[in-house]
């Protein structure tokens, strides 16, 4: 088979108990598990793995890896020689490095952040339950009513090398991208399955995360995000909510205590698939003000500076 | 051999026969009140699409005596998927059909199709021709063609609902021979199995292509078509009843069955129509877990709001 999904984020946080109380009582998520070495496990209300976020104490924000998923255990070994094939070398990960994750291979992708694949992680089941469940989250769920972790954006110096990578070894398909005039890849969105972007690379340092976004069911529910995280004096971005004018979903961006950027967002979008089916959508340098703040349409500087 | 996603990746259309000459109440029904817009028009045949699909259609409808569910196809990699697929389905013993490109519809590749156990005839090809998204590949605006302002205008076709008289059959075939995964399902108090949604695609969220519901072989029981939330589903049943629709005694409703936001309606000729958002956050993985419904939980699995369990609802449509 192939890689099936984002699995997991692990990211760096100053303050566990700050992220904590963010991602719990902003974001939406339940707080599944917790190890020895303090680490915090995080999930979506409709996601029925172990989690989709482990927060780790650091003197930094940042990303420490990202996770993807393989339909198959045999899947793992095919990943590992088409990953070494390129040049690219392979550490292999005992299960339980993480809690609830089976054995996975790490490599770093060409913008530095390391990437794991894994086919094993524990279910937990789907927050209401795997029989007859109700279709609403649990009763005093605090937070958004963030379904789950949808995709991330990462920083590099030059995004088209990690889209390319993504594409020719992981069967990765390109939905949409941002391009200079002399035909450069600026930014790239891609995809794993159906969906609009899994992992998406933009301008930045290398090593760095631009954001993790959650997925909502509904333009009404990003707003009572927003309303949320007002109330909770959450930092957020300059605009929004708003559209992003790329892929056409509406979202809002804001950030956890940490620094790191966070989106929760809802729209419909179906990409092809596989590789090279539907050619991808086209955003000329000079359009990009509005694919990525449609309403605005102005890239506020601080859009790319900061990352984590 | 590399890592690589193979088989069938996604619901292409569906083709429906209509008991209406040149097809004109069809077309003043799907395009002027649904949403869709008009492809092309074949000797007796209407190829219809929703206005974010890049693909030549997704609703073929034609000429007919009855009304009745034709077929429903399917799109996979490449035609080593075609040939490796119809070996499958040969050794169970299901007479597979090969078509050259073009001989069955219009602007489809070589195609294989075959009859499930007790449900409908399946197409599968690997190439369709693009038109191309009607917005453009060039920094496009993402949204509803004017045109199309003030129907309900769906993104996609979402999934297809048939009967089967035995379901469990059904399922067992889609899932073994064509990779199918089941992502919920409704027991009967005796422990058979009465309804199962079944997916293929790895979308945002939304675990089902195909739906299995009890009743004769191979009828129609809905077809769904993607909205991008709740509100447009309020906002598309008022266009609808505008119209003059025949709208689900339901309404509105959230689904717990499937976790959509639903609203259903009739064609004019009886097919049950689906227009629906969200859905649960599924993969195709080994280790996916379907929710499991009791029967007796039929009514709420059906409509979270209205409780009642409408047997009518079971019921196939369309002829």
């Amino acid at each position: 088979m192939a890689v099936s999904r984002i699995g997991y984020v692990s990211l760096f946080v100053t303050d566990l108990t700050a992220a904590r109380r963010h991602y719990v009582e902003v974001v939406g998520l339940c707080e599944t598990d917790r190890d020895a070495g303090g680490r915090l496990y995080l999930q979506a209300a409709d996601n029925q793995d172990h989690h989709c976020l482990i927060l780790t104490a650091a003197p930094h924000a940042g990303i420490d890896h990202v996770a993807f998923k393989v339909g198959e255990v045999q899947d793992l070994a095919e990943a590992q020689a088409a990953v070494q094939a390129r040049g690219v070398t392979v550490r292999q990960v005992p299960a339980g490095d993480v809690l609830g994750a089976g054995a996975a291979i790490a490599f770093s992708l060409p913008s530095g952040q390391e990437m794991r694949l894994l086919h094993h992680l524990d279910k937990i089941g789907y927050a209401t339950g795997m029989r007859n469940p109700n279709p609403v989250p649990p009763r005093g769920k605090p937070g958004a009513r963030s379904t789950h972790l949808d995709h991330l954006l990462l920083a590099g110096e030059r995004p088209a090398d990690t889209a390319q990578f993504l594409i020719d070894v992981l069967d990765f398909n390109l939905s949409e991208q941002v391009v200079a005039p002399d035909g450069s890849v600026i930014a790239a969105f891609t995809t794993c399955g159906h969906t609009m972007h899994d992992l998406a690379i933009a301008p930045g340092p290398n090593g760095h995360l631009h954001h993790i976004a959650f997925g909502l069911e509904s333009r009404s529910d990003v707003i009572g995000a927003v309303d949320i995280m007002k109330e909770a004096g959450t930092k957020m971005m300059e605009y929004g909510p708003t559209r992003h004018g790329v892929s056409g979903v509406t979202t809002i961006y804001f950030f956890d205590p940490a620094g790191n950027r966070n989106e929760v967002y809802n729209g419909a979008y179906q990409a092809g698939g596989v590789p090279g089916l539907i050619p991808p959508i086209v955003w000329q340098a000079q359009e990009f003000p509005r694919g990525a703040f449609y309403y605005e349409s102005v890239v506020p500087e601080s859009f790319f500076a900061e990352v984590t | 051999m590399a890592l690589k996603h193979q088989g069938i990746h996604r619901l292409g259309y569906v083709r429906l026969a209509l008991a209406d000459p040149r097809l004109l109440r069809a077309r003043a029904f799907y395009c002027e009140q649904f949403g869709l817009l008009e492809s092309r028009r074949g000797p007796g045949r209407l190829y219809l699409r929703c206005w974010h699909e890049p693909f030549a259609y997704s609703l073929v409808l034609e000429e007919s005596t009855d009304n009745r569910l034709v077929e429903i196809g399917f799109q996979v990699r490449d035609d080593a998927d075609l040939a490796r697929l119809a070996g499958l389905v040969e050794r169970t013993g299901v007479a597979v059909e090969r078509s050259d490109a073009g001989a069955e519809l219009e602007s489809l590749g070589t195609s294989i199709a075959f009859t499930i156990p007790g449900g409908p005839l399946l197409r599968l090809y690997a190439d369709m021709a693009q038109p191309g998204y009607v917005t453009g590949y060039d920094s496009p605006d993402w949204v509803t063609p004017r045109p199309l302002r003030g129907t309900p205008a769906p993104f996609f076709l979402n999934h297809v609902g048939f009967t089967a008289p035995d379901p469990q059959a059904a399922v067992t075939f889609l899932r073994q021979v064509l990779g199918f995964v089941v992502s919920e399902r409704i027991d009967s108090a005796d422990g058979t199995l009465l309804s199962a949604l079944l997916f293929r695609m790895s979308k945002e969220v939304g675990g089902q292509e195909l739906a299995v519901f009890p009743g004769p072989a191979g009828r129609l029981h809905h077809i769904a078509f993607t909205k991008e939330d709740p509100n447009d589903i309020l906002l598309a049943g008022m266009y609808l009843r505008e119209a003059g629709a025949d709208i689900d005694r339901y309404g509105p409703t959230r689904q717990p069955y499937g976790k959509t936001f639903s609203l259903h309606c009739f064609d004019p000729f009886g097919a049950r129509l689906e227009l629906c958002a969200g859905g649960r956050v599924t993969e195709v993985h080994s280790e996916f877990e379907p929710v499991v419904w009791d029967e007796a939980q039929l009514g709420k699995a059906l409509s979270w709001y209205d409780r009642d369990l409408q047997t009518a609802f079971l019921e196939p449509s369309l002829g």
